[in-house]
């Protein structure tokens, strides 16, 4: 006779067998985030560099010490522009996603399967294809259609990306029109999940639909775009190219100085080719990132509750 | 059943006698040893190379690879005896960090000490990293001097820089521009900077940055600025020329194809000389060719041998320069008709005489983007030429000690 398995045991059981279903899963993601991450970090305490390529040796921190060099002045006005960067992006994107998202949610609206497929066509192209297509279809200071127009309706020649403000402009208008179409799927999906019935009561109790939108729907969408934010947030966050290929690329610089932490990083350490030096850095800007991740969880956390 | 053993092992030395003509590879594989080559060109140049390889099949097949991003795959895999091709065709100018990475063999090891002796000594300059030969050039391509015939008159080539000035002045309105170039790409700046005697960096790896030269030159070349477009990147330049906006450039050579098919009637001129020194602009040249990996020698050395030694013959040469419209390496080229009757072809070889092979040296690597930004806070961002200089040879010293 069998003897019956204690709780504790079936709980061990359940344990092993939930660890073995998601065994496959688990070697994927070790060997594609977690392997390159190690490797990274041992990377960063050696001298790899040309010089040493194949023959390098462990040399403990000193990667460290000389990386922390390039946090210099330049690092933190770098790093200035990146939170800026990360909020003023942040923002336009949640309120215009949320604007567009409404109007797409819009009873009867027709043809509404068209806006969605062309709202969505930002995001089917190749980044670098429409990077590249806005600083030359648009902001070119020859044959920009931007440019064209302004011309024809001032007389004036704008350069568009050759100082800093304007630079940044252009580049959160380019970083908008590739994010957007993310954001306003999750936001579209999350205002459908929401029962019409807290409208209907509301609009028996009088609300407006501006309260209405405060008091229902931001409250119910905040925990199904939570994660989207979140994914958003580090993806603005350690955003290289749209500012790199509309001001920096070599061969086509513009004249603007706007350098976030990762282009900053970049170009005061990545050319160098010495990667020992570089994943030093690599791997002190992950540890920013994961710093900034808990604190933003804290925020998200004690906002929840 | 004994009749289809003997048979069997009758048909068996059969197929060995046949496979007994084909070359055995210094591995010790019998059969036909396949070389791949990876390369970034264009397929006609391919073609060329494919076709006149193919007096080496059946016994060595030789593959070409269209690599995109080759020169980082190279670091990745150079060292691979698996996946590392046995060749690479490129430019000459990273011969220096895949020398110093330890990936490449001095092509002297498989040819001969002389093995170059009959090229043009431009290339071989190029192709050499301390005292060693890493390349057999094929072709080299130089930036030239170009005018639109519709436009500039004969009696108008400017034959100095003061010259090219004035005729800005005059013709640079409605649109139109008397000369476009790309002003703040290091590549292009580089042959200003070598009419005023300087350079981007010295042969053991200092940066000149801050050189008076080098200043001198920004400071200059500023005026001429001040009548180009705002953007200078290589599609706006080749966009207003091939449209008939601007008058004069100066490309390259594989820019000639374009303008043609636009319609254009493209002149080729000499550099203008800088008048404040009497040197004209003296643009970089890149030279193109085959470099032999390490790793796959000791596999494949006779076959490798045997394919450069097919490609360097003088006719491959002409092919090439054909299609690509670039400049032969073979110096006994230059006395076949078919290259001396090509003016693209022998304006580059006069260009030759005063190019220089852009650097090959690792430090190099990092002299593209700090020239670059230090042209671009001079050129675009109306910086002081001396506190940009300064600036531009700190950060360049402080990037090559990161090299180490």
């Amino acid at each position: 006779m069998m003897r019956k398995a204690s709780p504790k045991q079936r709980r061990g059981r359940q344990t092993a067998i939930a660890y073995l279903v998601s065994a496959p899963s688990l070697i994927l993601i070790s060997l594609i985030v977690v392997f390159p991450i190690l490797y990274t970090g041992y990377i960063s305490l050696t001298n790899m560099n040309t010089y040493h390529w194949f023959d390098f040796e462990i040399i403990g921190l000193r990667n460290y010490e000389r990386a922390v060099l390039v946090f210099d002045s330049g690092f933190l006005s770098a790093l200035l522009m990146t939170v800026l960067w990360t909020g003023v992006n942040m923002a336009l994107q949640l309120v215009i996603a949320f604007l567009i998202a409404n109007l797409l949610n819009i009873r009867h609206l027709p043809l509404r399967n068209v806006y969605k497929t062309v709202l969505m066509f930002p995001w089917a192209m190749p980044g670098y294809v429409s990077i590249l297509l806005w600083k030359i279809g648009m902001f070119n200071s020859q044959f920009g259609l931007l440019t064209q127009w302004m011309e024809a309706l001032s007389g004036l020649t704008v350069r568009w990306l050759q100082n800093d403000l304007s630079a940044f402009l252009c580049c959160t208008v380019v970083n908008l029109w590739l994010a957007l179409p993310f954001m306003i799927m999750i936001m579209d999906g999350g205002l459908k999940s929401i029962d019409r019935s807290y409208y209907e009561s509301a609009i028996l109790d009088g609300a407006t639909p501006l309260q209405q939108a405060v008091s229902i729907t931001l409250p119910c969408l905040k925990p199904i775009i939570g994660p989207s934010v979140m994914i958003t947030l580090f993806t603005t966050f350690k955003q290289f190219d749209v500012i790199y290929l509309m001001t920096q690329q070599v061969g086509s610089q513009t004249g603007a100085h706007i350098h976030t932490i990762i282009t900053y990083a970049y170009e005061n350490a990545f050319i160098a080719n010495n990667y020992g030096y570089s994943s030093a850095i690599s791997i002190m800007i992950f540890v920013l990132l994961i710093v900034f991740a808990q604190l933003t969880n804290r925020r998200t956390r004690e906002v929840n509750a | 059943m004994r009749k289809f053993v003997c048979a069997l092992m009758a048909f068996s030395l059969l197929l060995l006698a046949g496979c007994s003509g084909n070359q055995t590879n210094q591995a010790g594989q019998s059969g036909p040893v396949t070389i791949t080559v990876w390369h970034d060109k264009e397929d006609a140049i391919i073609a060329v190379l494919e076709e006149a390889l193919k007096a080496l099949e059946p016994n060595i097949h030789v593959v070409f690879e269209k690599k995109t991003g080759m020169t980082e795959s190279l670091k990745l895999v150079g060292n691979d005896r698996n996946t590392a091709p046995d060749m690479y065709l490129f430019a000459h100018d990273k011969i220096g960090v895949y020398a110093e990475m330890g990936i490449l063999t001095p092509i002297t090891e498989l040819l001969g000490d002389d093995a170059l002796a009959g090229y043009v000594p431009l290339t071989v300059k190029g192709v050499t990293y301390k005292e060693h030969v890493y390349q057999v050039p094929l072709y080299f391509e130089t930036l030239l001097f170009m005018y639109n015939k519709k436009y500039m008159a004969h009696s108008d080539i400017p034959s100095t820089t003061e010259e090219l000035y004035a005729y800005m002045q005059r013709k640079t309105k409605y649109g139109h521009y008397g000369f476009v170039e790309q002003h703040s790409t290091p590549y292009y700046a580089a042959g200003w900077i070598h009419g005023f005697g300087g350079s981007l960096i010295t042969n053991t790896g200092v940066p000149c940055l801050d050189s008076s030269q080098v200043k001198a030159t920004l400071a200059y070349h500023k005026k001429f600025v001040d009548y180009m477009p705002g953007e200078t990147e290589y599609a706006t330049v080749n966009t207003l020329f091939i449209e008939g906006m601007a008058h004069t450039t100066i490309a390259g050579p594989w820019f000639i194809p374009t303008v043609r098919e636009a319609g254009i009637d493209v002149g080729i001129a000499p550099m203008p000389v800088v008048d404040e020194t009497g040197l004209p602009l003296a643009p970089y040249s890149g030279i193109q060719g085959l470099h032999v990996l390490k790793v796959k020698i000791q596999q494949n050395k006779d076959s490798i041998i045997k394919v450069l030694e097919v490609l360097m013959k003088p006719e491959v040469s002409v092919a090439l320069a054909k299609v690509s419209g670039c400049a032969p390496a073979v110096e006994s080229c230059y006395t076949l008709e078919e290259v001396i009757s090509d003016p693209l072809i022998m304006a580059m070889k006069q260009t030759a005489e005063i190019a220089i092979p852009m650097p090959n040296i690792p430090e190099m690597d990092v002299m593209w983007t700090v020239t670059g930004n230090l042209l671009t806070n001079v050129n675009m961002s109306g910086q002081d030429v001396d506190t940009a200089a300064s600036n531009a040879q700190k950060k360049a010293l402080e990037l090559i000690e990161a090299m180490k």
